[in-house]
């Protein structure tokens, strides 16, 4: 039999310059929906920080004004909105670029002029001044100095701040600590109970934290840790570790074993090869576990505000929360400042950590 | 250097046996292969020699001092994985130098061996590089330069170049026996490429399910296999196996008759390597198959009474087409002859047209 290969393949002769001018259309209208769904998605997120940030820098003791909130919200609409057309009609690098620049000069310029001018430091007083509650009722009433007073008593914001650092930086190291150990004997050791064990850190981490707000109170009690920035820590090392184990496990395991034999042949001790060879491995998923555990513990809010009452063991998500409650109703500016100042931190540690972090996935979670 | 001797080793895992009865001995300066398809335990066996694991039965003795619970560490041993096992973190003079780190060695003469045995595998251009940035044959000469640094008194390699392409992989073939030779240090090498075992080694080790099938050079194991197993795992093209049935001086192959020498009977399996079978005047008669042209030979299939078998012939043109007649031939003295029931070798045996 004569096989006619080709036969088939002679009829559909295609027009493929036609072809290639629909794919080419495609890509960009594909392009367009899908920037245009991840600004949408993401402006729910993103706007109410932009709008914290312009109030805590524009807003003043006194005046409830909203005209530059406004005029700032009019010139990154159009901005976003300029960066999302171009960046589907644009082609070449150097169009993107040129496109890009302009865009962004227009809205520098605007901002230099319509927004610059009225924006201030006056909201960040409490960074200096621990009574500036009063002086915010004071300037709202108009009263003399020393005239209001019974606000709450605010420790400094920097005595908050090193209580926030030191609660999630210490709960950090120990979670790293301990997971790094875990999760390496986890990852090589046969023992019983080993996939009892891996199965019962998921589930650990499925259940609701709150729930356990009472007993743990009662066990602070007992044994001395309540009202002590030590006694949170603890808890949080708790709650944070069964994941943090999981995920450094997953690190482990991508380890290859052959390069642990080489290093015991090579003459390095059992420890010697953990923390020489194999740890540098896992250097992305230490870091990584290490910016979640640290913004974990510097966001922490329910166990401060449960288990710590004095107010020299205020952390700022505390000292944010009194704020609020000693202040909003007079000086919103005051508190979004405040905000900021709470903010800064774990952002800069994000913007860092980032490329860590997104490797996450990588290094893998895996039985 | 070392002289390295197994002495009825047992390796368990739970109720699989990995090594099982393995003794064995290895002199002084000697390079031998352990050869075996996948889970034949000589991968185990290699660890254990490394010291990673630990015999459950029996002792390893090297130079005749039982070293079972010697650790790992403590052996002086060289040991270059397939993956090459580098440390990815590490540029390549600090690879070398890692085994030294753990040595009574002065940084000065570290540094100056690490030049030394960088510069015996030339990669003294690299020094500074990350094995990342390496390709796989460097990568490999890293590997052999970071295990022979500590002047190792044996060398174990396991699978070194199956993730060499193939010209690197003839390259360092030879490398590696000079390399070898010229050290004079112990070396061990874990294959289950045939090839690799029998260019590079004096004797090889044949294992299979945790045993050894056959130790002998690679002469013994191609010419003289003693089993089934060794016969058809050993040779590319690989030998043609015929069952038949032996009885009063005649092997009854597939209904055809061959005249039988030897004392043999019962179900048994005649064995003819490829190019022991040639094209004759007079013979068998064959129809071509099919016919693979690998440069220096021919490899032709062709089918004749016996069966399917395979025929080398010489020479880089080939004169046949599918479709063919030809006439096959085989001498007496070219052909094994297995029981089939034991898979041992009947020694004295062989097979031959009968006229």
């Amino acid at each position: 039999m004569e096989v006619t290969f080709g036969a088939l393949r002679d009829q559909i002769q295609k027009p493929w310059d036609r072809l290639a001018a629909r794919a080419r259309w495609m890509r960009r209208a594909k392009l367009a929906a899908m920037y245009g769904f991840l600004i949408a998605v993401s402006a729910p997120v993103l706007l109410p920080y932009f709008w914290m940030v312009t109030v805590a820098f524009s807003s003043k003791t006194g005046t409830v004004d909203t005209l530059i909130l406004w005029r700032a919200m009019a010139i990154l609409l159009p901005f976003v909105f300029g960066c999302w057309i171009w960046s589907t009609i644009g082609t070449t690098a150097r169009q993107m670029f040129f496109g890009f620049a302009a865009i962004t000069a227009v809205a520098v310029a605007a901002f230099v002029i319509l927004v610059l001018p009225d924006l201030h430091l006056g909201n960040f007083i409490f960074i200096g001044e621990r009574n500036f509650g009063d002086i915010v009722r004071e300037t709202r009433t108009g009263s003399k100095k020393g005239e209001v007073s019974g606000g709450i008593d605010f420790p400094s914001v920097w005595l908050a701040f090193a209580n926030s650092l030191y609660l999630a930086g210490g709960q950090t190291i120990i979670v790293a600590v301990i997971a790094s150990l875990a999760g390496y004997y986890l990852s090589r050791f046969e023992f019983a109970g080993r996939a009892a064990m891996l199965r019962s850190l998921l589930v650990l981490h499925a259940f609701p934290v709150l729930t356990l707000i009472v007993p743990l109170f009662l066990i602070m009690n007992f044994v001395g840790l309540l009202d002590q920035l030590l006694g949170v820590m603890l808890v949080l090392v708790g709650f944070e570790l069964p994941f943090a184990i999981f995920i450094m496990k997953g690190f482990f395991d991508a380890v290859p074993w052959e390069i642990e034999m080489s290093a015991l042949t090579d003459g390095a001790s059992r420890r010697q090869t953990f923390v020489r060879v194999v740890l540098p491995q896992v250097t992305n998923g230490l870091i990584a576990i290490s910016v979640f555990s640290f913004i974990r513990g510097w966001e922490e809010y329910i166990f401060v505000f449960t288990f710590l009452i004095d107010n020299v063991n205020w952390t700022m998500s505390l000292y944010m929360f009194f704020v609020r409650d000693d202040i909003l109703g007079i000086d919103f500016g005051l508190v979004s400042a405040v905000g900021v100042f709470y903010l800064a931190p774990s952002l800069v540690l994000y913007l860092v950590a980032q490329k860590y972090l997104a490797q996450m996935t990588i290094g893998g979670v895996k039985g | 250097m070392a002289r390295i001797e197994f002495d009825r080793i047992r390796k368990t895992w739970g109720d699989v046996v990995a090594v099982d009865a393995l003794t064995l001995t290895i002199d002084d300066g000697e390079f031998v292969s352990l050869l075996g398809p996948s889970g034949c335990g000589k991968s185990t066996t290699l660890l254990m020699l490394a010291g990673i694991y630990a015999p459950t039965e029996g002792n390893l003795r090297f130079d005749g001092q039982v070293v079972n619970d010697v650790e790992a560490r403590d052996r002086n041993v060289g040991i270059v994985f397939q993956s090459y096992a580098l440390y990815p973190h590490m540029s390549v003079r600090e690879n070398i130098l890692f085994p030294l780190r753990f040595k009574k060695v002065a940084e000065s003469e570290a540094r100056r061996r690490v030049e030394e045995v960088a510069k015996l595998v030339h990669v003294d251009e690299l020094m500074g590089r990350r094995p990342g940035q390496l390709s796989g044959g460097q990568q490999q000469r890293v590997a052999l330069a970071r295990a022979l640094v500590k002047e190792p008194q044996l060398l174990l390699l396991d699978e070194p170049l199956s993730n060499l392409d193939a010209t690197l992989r003839m390259t360092m073939r030879a490398e590696i026996k000079a390399l070898q030779a010229k050290l004079g240090v112990t070396t061990i090498l874990v294959t289950h490429d045939q090839i690799e075992a029998t260019t590079m080694a004096d004797r090889i080790v044949c294992m299979r399910a945790g045993r050894i099938e056959q130790v002998g050079t690679p002469d013994d194991l191609y010419l003289r296999p003693t089993s089934l197993f060794v016969a058809g795992f050993i040779g590319a093209p690989p030998i043609n196996l015929l069952p038949g049935e032996a009885a009063d001086g005649k092997l009854v192959i597939n209904g055809f008759a061959l005249t039988c020498e030897g004392s043999v009977a019962g179900d048994v399996t005649l064995g003819i390597r490829p190019e022991s079978v040639y094209f004759a005047d007079a013979g068998i008669r064959a129809t071509v198959d099919q016919i693979e042209p690998m440069g220096r030979e021919t490899l032709y299939r062709v089918n004749c009474p016996l069966g399917s078998i395979t025929v080398l012939e010489g020479g880089s043109t080939f004169h046949r087409r599918i479709g063919d007649v030809a006439m096959l031939r085989f001498d007496l003295g070219d052909t094994l002859v297995f029981d089939r029931r034991t898979e041992r070798l009947v020694k004295g045996a062989g097979a031959q047209l009968s006229d």
